[in-house]
């Protein structure tokens, strides 16, 4: 127990400069990176989220209890805390009360806690999080922010506060306040749905009554293209599961339409399309609806992922007789291979760029990571059924895919080097191709 | 790494063993637990931004281009042109007992010898009458979606190529993937794999 708080103040102290300074985080100026999350050996941080104190309104429904639960389990997710969750709330505006809190807190091994207030205002709601160093005399605070959000929301304001405090002390927000996207049903039907990260929250987008597979997200985050048999061949659609706006067609040639991938600026899809002979890649500009063809092989070319550059592509063809992982420049050239020997399918190119996620299919299928220049392959997933459909959260540091190792079909999520392997579904029957979104806004 | 969160859980553990010795009139607390559900949990829209949509084509110089084919779909795009052949609907197919199946190894599209007796078989039956034919091709469950709904297409498109090197008019024929999607055999086995590794066929008159 000493000997980890003493290295965990240790690193609470050094300001450790990392790779993700190069890119500023997408809110706010000048935060102190206190921890290096991208070396190994991560130490965790012990928070303290006592419950939210209300501040205006009547707190019937236990909002202030929930919102310190639920940042809890998103900071426990994030891999970075130990979190001492509480039953009661610190007063506000009582500083002598805040500072014996934070005293016994930090007596107990708290190295920082939240302080949330909570107001609720008739269809609003807001939350406000003050974030102290309970390793300094003085509690030092080291930020304070509100967030307000639509009063039927209410998790997502500890998803919110969660990602902040991540972004407080490592530069980068986390990644719950975010959607998984994925398939459910079976044999003839599957609908397409979309819950909270945690899998709270799960609403359909798609009720047809068809096949409706491989859903992918917009990086806007307003829109999931997808291949749908609701025509009755697989063509690609759009929806737009937050606004009442009708689904889009985007290809519905001869042949599959199938395999779509949003470009990191949102303005061309890869897919995969038939229509040429067999099956090749594509790229559709949306704003003219204009089609350029970027694979040109017999085999077939198709699950492609875009690098977050823009610049190249990852896919999978079979040209060498078995499918395996190759990269593209983004107009088609340059096509060098990734994988060799063996049998490799849907690369997943890391949000960072340094990494593509695969499926090795040898006994069953299992999901394996590899430096996007090829090297270091390294396995994520065994031993526990058949593992596959990978897709990165927007930290980059944990990835949700499908398992059948509790039976049936189920969505599961894991860090990114394979530890804290969880199910997100629980529900019986079968849930598949998960997507897992950018950051809302 | 389990062995790290354990001792995550052990540090919260101790803390509020502590804790709760050392304070009394403080809140009780406890290790970290599962948030509890909520009763709907509700997504709110993100910001309205026009989006760009797939519409009226442009003809960017250079490379291969096509447009959004218009297709009885909810939101047409507008401006673009019909696909080549029109496609027949699906539903107004139906089994045919006079054409077989037809099996593939796993991984593989090419027609083997006995099952290029078979499409023999079925091109003299196709010749002979003049039915709309619909080709689809399926897949085991080995093997992820996207790369087996493109397998499925190259075992219904190699299907039809030999069929139109029977004699069989290329434009009766429309072909249609499912991939791993419509498995006739739901066992995990590879007597049930070689069954739904297969191309099937359905007619309609014309």
């Amino acid at each position: 127990m000493r000997r980890l708080l003493t290295a965990l103040l240790i690193v609470l102290v050094a300001v450790v400069p990392t790779p993700w300074r190069a890119t500023p985080p997408s809110h706010g100026q000048g935060v102190d990176v206190y921890i290096n999350i991208t070396g190994g050996g991560t130490k965790k941080l012990n928070i303290a989220i006592p419950d939210f104190a209300v501040v205006a309104g009547t707190d019937t429904a236990g909002v202030g209890t929930m919102l310190a639960s639920v940042t809890g389990a998103d900071l426990t997710f994030s891999g970075l805390f130990s979190v001492v969750a509480a039953t009661g709330s610190i007063p506000p505006n009582n500083p002598e009360a805040l500072r014996k809190s934070w005293t016994d807190f930090a007596a107990a091994g708290a190295h920082a806690g939240v302080h949330g207030l909570l107001a609720l205002r008739g269809p609003r709601v807001e939350g406000e999080m003050r974030l102290y160093d309970l390793t300094t005399p003085e509690f030092r605070l080291i930020a304070s922010k509100k967030f307000d959000m639509a009063a039927d929301s209410p998790r997502r304001l500890a998803h919110k506060i969660a990602d902040e405090i991540v972004l407080q002390f490592t530069g980068e927000p986390g990644s719950a306040d975010t959607k998984l996207a994925y398939v459910t049903g079976s044999r003839g039907t599957k609908e397409i749905l979309i819950a909270d990260y945690d899998g709270f929250g799960a609403r359909p987008v798609t009720r047809n009554g068809s096949l409706n597979l491989m859903p992918v997200w917009s990086p806007d985050t307003r829109s999931l293209a997808f291949t749908s048999y609701k025509g009755g061949y697989p063509d690609l659609y759009r929806a737009f599961p937050f606004e009442r706006r009708p689904e889009q067609t985007l290809a519905a040639f001869n042949g599959i339409n199938s395999s779509p991938a949003f470009s990191p600026d949102g303005r061309t899809i890869l897919m995969t399309l038939s229509k040429d002979g067999n099956p090749e890649i594509y790229a559709l500009t949306l704003a003219t609806g204009a089609f350029r063809r970027l694979t040109r092989h017999p085999g077939i070319d198709t699950d492609p992922s875009w690098a977050p550059t823009g610049r190249d592509v990852a896919f999978v063809s079979d040209r060498l007789g078995t499918p395996h992982v190759f990269v593209m420049d983004a107009d088609g050239g340059n096509v060098r291979q990734v994988t060799f020997a063996g049998f490799h399918t849907q690369p997943r190119w890391s949000p960072r760029g340094d990494t593509i996620v695969y499926t090795m299919r040898q006994a069953a299928h299992d999901l394996w990571a590899i430096n996007a220049d090829g090297s270091n392959a390294r396995r994520l997933t065994g031993g526990a059924g058949d593992n596959q459909g990978a897709t990165w959260a927007p930290d980059g540091r944990h990835l949700a895919f499908q398992s059948n190792r509790l039976g049936s079909w189920q969505i599961f999520t894991m860090a990114t080097d394979g530890s804290d392997q969880a199910p997100v579904t629980r529900g019986s029957g079968d849930f598949t191709s998960p997507s897992w979104s950018p950051r809302l806004p | 790494m389990s062995s790290r969160c354990r001792n995550g859980i052990l540090v919260s553990l101790l803390i509020s063993v502590v804790v709760l010795a050392g304070c009394a009139k403080r809140p009780a607390m406890t290790a970290a637990s599962a948030p509890a559900p909520s009763g709907a949990a509700q997504a709110t829209a993100p910001p309205a931004t026009t989006p760009p949509a797939a519409t009226t084509p442009s003809t960017p110089g250079g490379g291969t281009t096509s447009t959004t084919p218009g297709t009885p779909g909810t939101q047409p795009p507008s401006g673009g042109t019909s696909t080549p052949a029109a496609r027949p609907p699906v539903s107004e197919f139906t089994a045919n007992p006079n054409l077989k199946d037809i099996y593939f190894d796993f991984d593989k599209y090419d027609i083997r010898p006995g099952d290029a007796k078979i499409l023999d078989s079925n091109a003299t039956w196709l010749k002979a009458n003049n039915n709309l034919v619909l080709i689809e091709g399926h897949c085991d469950e080995r093997g992820t979606n996207e790369y087996n709904l493109a397998l499925g297409e190259r075992r219904a498109k190699a299907t039809m190529n030999y069929l139109v090197s029977q004699g069989v008019q290329a434009g009766r024929i429309t072909i249609i993937s499912y991939g791993e999607e419509r498995p006739i055999c739901t066992e995990h086995n590879e007597a049930c794999w070689a069954k739904n590794r297969r191309a099937h066929f359905l007619t309609k008159a014309r």
